[in-house]
Order: structure tokens, then sequence, then C-alpha cells
């Protein structure tokens, strides 16, 4: 990607995020947040907290458009959480408060053998994915010229975790790798249906979290079990895909940068220069400024070196590195394009 | 199906200062979020009470907080600026300043504030603990108690007001600590002296309000 080499059009928020994806020149580096950027302090500004903003289309839309309106991002992103489609699948569920996170309650698996695997009929009707569908709507229809806007389709890693449990999930995954992978092989339909009907409510681009993380999951494990499941969602979701894995992710993603998915929503356990030098442009980077120790409890001084590292290593879009606690301040949230101006604006050619 | 961008323009947060506490949600009003701003101008610091919900009442429970820290911080109002505060001597008070904003958003909004004492009763060693003003900023600590307990434990409660107000002990002077500022801060000491009896209960106080709201992989959930 060329950022500053030639001079470029002025692009609206939604040509940079797109172009960005594509590894195509752009008028300056993309601020995305492929997840949640939700704050209880938006929440209370434009009156949608959680849980309610989880489960009612407008709201989730409203609190979404803040990352727009507020922040100054170049993408929406409205579903928040990560559990919409386990709710649906019949997941028991803990939707919390406004200053928590909805969770499954993974103590209690709705499935035990592959046989248990039914995506309902009625799947993409649950009022949890219909709120989804509805908000990406309301959404395209008010920014959908200006802003990318980004939908979320769990993968069937993740769905293994919420409906079987992490423990009995990873059990089986060591005893029984035939039987995991049919698992996977079911379950990744509903992370199918799901993006399609993302794409066709007007989604630009689909983040699709699967939870082989870096501390459970080695980089073997991804490629026995998950490259080709991802490769095949590249080719079955005909939008932009942002492959979003937490944790230290650099001894798989060699394999990821050869999914020919669009995207990968990486972590700040991964330093830029070397995750670039790993993907060697086959994969555009997205992410890795820290929520813990940096967004959530530091300040904007501690955001703009990160993103400043982050430019310095020409990664491709700048953002959050997962979705950012939910007592984040507005103003470190800022500082994140405020720094990417700033640093284009120092780094700019002068004519 | 609703629209969105007409229920609120484009930048309705503005630049109110660096945010140092936030109570996510108000037990006593609607759960809304309030937050203690920062802010440093030509007169030195103060501290913007805020919330931005826009909901009826809301405005009128910010002035409620920010006149309990009036009251119960010995803090004066700035002028011709709502909902903002500072200590007259100038200094930020950093620490002080949260524990301050937190205790008076636990209080109930019809409960008569009113100083605290600069004496409490002490469970653990059974005894009266004072702390006397000595002047610019100089406080002592003693107790009624006459066991080496009571002793100890007025020792520990001198270290919970170190740790809470970011005061100095007195070199040489057992329970004697002073305001860097030079400052007396009587409201404030009474504030602090409560919660200087049990520190490691604030301290857990904190780790379980910075655990919420942080979204975990479903690997690192307790399950």
């Amino acid at each position: 990607m060329e950022a500053t080499t030639q001079p470029i059009e002025p692009m609206t928020s939604r040509q940079r995020v797109l172009a960005a994806f594509r590894r195509e020149p752009v008028d300056r580096t993309p601020v995305c947040n492929p997840t949640s950027v939700a704050t209880v302090e938006l929440m209370d500004l434009v009156g949608a907290p959680f849980p309610e903003a989880n489960r009612n289309p407008e709201m989730m839309a409203r609190l979404a458009a803040t990352s727009y309106t507020e922040l100054g991002f170049d993408s929406i992103m409205p579903v928040f959480s990560i559990i919409q489609e386990s709710s649906a699948l019949g997941c028991k569920m803990q939707w919390e408060q406004k200053d928590n996170w909805p969770t499954v309650r993974m103590r209690e698996p709705i499935w035990v053998e592959p046989d248990d695997i039914k995506i309902p009929p009625d799947f993409l009707s649950h009022p949890d994915m219909k709120c989804v569908l509805d908000a990406i709507r309301i959404l395209k229809k008010e920014y959908g010229d200006e802003v990318a806007i980004i939908g979320k389709t769990m993968g069937p890693w993740t769905l293994g975790y919420h409906c079987f449990g992490v423990e009995p999930f990873l059990l089986m995954s060591l005893d029984d790798p035939g039987k995991t992978k049919l698992c996977l092989d079911r379950m990744k339909e509903a992370t199918i249906q799901f993006g399609l009907a993302q794409i066709e409510a007007g989604a630009d681009a689909l983040t699709l979290p699967d939870h082989a993380t870096g501390d459970l999951v080695s980089g073997e494990y991804y490629k026995r079990y998950l490259l080709d499941l991802h490769i095949e969602f590249a080719e079955r979701l005909p939008v932009a895909l942002i492959l979003h894995i937490c944790g230290r992710t650099l001894d798989r993603m060699d394999y990821i940068a050869q999914t020919g998915m669009a995207a990968f929503h990486y972590d700040s356990k991964n330093p830029p220069s070397e995750a670039m030098s790993i993907v060697q442009n086959r994969i555009s980077l997205v992410g890795n400024i820290n929520n813990p120790e940096t967004l959530f409890a530091k300040g904007p001084e501690t955001v703009r070196e990160e993103v400043y590292r982050n430019l310095e290593a020409s990664v491709h879009l700048v953002g959050p590195e997962c979705a950012i606690p939910l007592q984040t301040s507005i103003e470190n949230l800022k500082e994140i394009p405020r720094s990417v101006k700033d640093w284009h604006k120092e780094h700019s050619t002068p004519n | 199906m609703g629209g969105c961008r007409s229920k609120i323009g484009m930048g309705a947060t503005t630049e109110i200062g660096s945010r140092i506490e936030l109570v996510s949600m108000d037990p006593h009003f609607h759960d809304i979020s309030i937050a203690l701003y920062r802010q440093e101008g030509g007169n030195g610091w103060s501290l913007l009470v805020h919330t931005y919900s826009p909901i009826d009442g809301a405005q009128q429970r910010i002035e409620t907080v920010t006149d309990g820290m009036l009251t119960l911080g010995g803090m004066e109002k700035v002028e011709g600026a709502s909902h903002q505060v500072r200590f007259a001597c100038n200094a930020p008070h950093h620490l002080a300043s949260k524990r301050l904003f937190l205790e008076v958003c636990k209080l109930r909004p019809e409960e008569q504030v009113q100083p605290r004492p600069l004496s409490i009763f002490d469970k653990k060693s059974r005894a009266n603990v004072t702390v006397s003003s000595l002047g610019d900023g100089v406080y002592d600590l003693s107790t009624d108690g006459a066991s080496e307990a009571a002793s100890k434990r007025c020792s520990a409660i001198t270290g919970g007001l170190v740790k809470l107000g970011e005061m100095l002990p007195i070199e040489g002077v057992e329970g004697r600590i002073a305001f860097p500022c030079g400052h007396a801060h009587d409201r404030l000491v009474g504030l602090l002296l409560v919660r200087a009896l049990n520190v490691r209960s604030i301290q857990r106080e904190q780790e379980m309000a910075a655990s919420r709201g942080q979204l975990l992989a479903p690997s690192a959930q307790k399950q």
C-alpha cells in the first residue's frame, strides 16, 4: 500500500477502508474498527446502553455510528459482542448490564456430539440475528455512501467453544481430529449463512473472529483445523473478510496470509514490523493498538506512540486490537485518528 | 425501521480535559455514567464533573455530585463555570480527588451531606483515632488506645492516609504527615480517614472495577 509517495485525490472513509483492504493506494491510512469501540459514555450520549444495544437494532445502529460521528474512525461496526449467533443457536446467555459484556454460559454446553449440531431453520430470523441485520440496513441507508459498514460473523472454532464448552472442545480436538473436523464443517454453515445475510443487508466487509488464540492453539493447529475452512470462507463470502484472532499469532500469520482474506485484525502482542515482514503484502493488517494497558489505562501520548509504530511499519489500517473495554476514555479513542492525520502531515511531501 | 443520524449530530463530544475517574453506572440515577475530568488552565488545575447523558434530571444529579465534592472535600467552585471545582491551594491532589468523587457518587441524593469528623472509632483496635491539623498542611494522628495494637493500627491508618491522599510522612515523627502543597485540607482528611481504616477494601474495589467491561476471548473467560 502506498500512502504518501504519490498525491492521491481525497477519499471518503469508505473508499479509504476498502482500498486498504485491497492494498491499493490511499490518501491516508484508514482508522478502522473491525470490532467494537462502544463505551459507557457513548452509550449515554446516544441513549443506547448495553445490554439493550445488543438486542435492539435502532440502539445498535445509533451506538455503532458514534465510531464515525464522534471518534472520527473510517468504519462503523455494529456487532459489538461475540454472542449473537450462539444466542440464536440456543446457548444459555448472560446478558449482563450496561458496564459489562454479554457472555455465553459455556459451563452449560448445548452440544456434545457432531450429530447434535443443528442450525435451526429460523436461525436468521432469531431476534438477536435480525437485530444485527436491521442495524446494518439502517447504517447502510444513513452512512453507506461515506463510511465502510463492517458486519461480523463468528467462525466455527469460536462457535465450538460456545456450544461445546472450551475444555470439551479442546479435548475433542486432541483426542479425535476427525470428529473435530466434522463439527467445524457443520458449524461453518452458521458462519456462511449469517455472513451472506449481512452482505445482503449492506455490509461492505465482515469481521470473522475465530478464537484459535495464541495462548491455547498453536500455528500448526491453525493449519490443521482452520486454514482450509478460512480459505473456503474467503471464496464463499463475496466481500472483504477480516480475520480476527487474539493473542500472539506470528506463528500462523504465514498461513493466514494464504487464506485469500482481505485483512487480519491482529493483537498488540505481535510487533507491527515483524508481522508486516511475515505477511509480505499478501493480506492487509489492521489493529494492534493495545486495549488493557494503553487505551484503557494510559493516556493519549502512549496511544500516539503505538499508532506511530504501526504507521512506521506501513501497517495498512490502524485501530484497537480487539473490542475495547467499555470504560475506555473518549479522549484516547479520538487520539487514534488524530495521530494518524498528524503522522501523515509530518510525512507528506511538499508540492 | 428508524434512523440513527437524526438522533445526534456529528461531534457532540468536545474537548473537556483528561478523564481521571469514572462511575460507569450511577446507582442513584438511571445507571448513567458520571466522570471526573481534569483541566489545566491559566489559573491552575480544576476538575469537571460530567455526564454525556441528556436525560431529564441528569444535570441536577451532576449538580448534587459537584456540591458533595464541595462539602465533603472542601473544594471550591470555579467562578463562571458550572460543575467545575478546584482546591484553593491550586494543587490537583489527583488520588484524593478521585477518591472524593467516588465516595460522593455513592451517597444517596436525598442524604444530608455533612463534612466528616477528624476522629473515628477503629473497630480493630477498639480505640478512637484522631487527626489534628497543625497548620501548613501538617497533620498528627493519635489514638486514645494505650495498647501496642492501637499504636500499630495508628501507624497503619497513617499509611492509609499517605496512600489515599498522596501525603508525605514527616521523618522522625510517628503519625505525622503532610500535604505537599503546604495547605490544610481538613474536610478531605476527614473523608479519607474513613477509608484509611481499610485500604485493602479500596484496592479490591479498584480491581473489581478494572476487570469489568473487558471483553475476553472465550478461552480466557471464567466458565
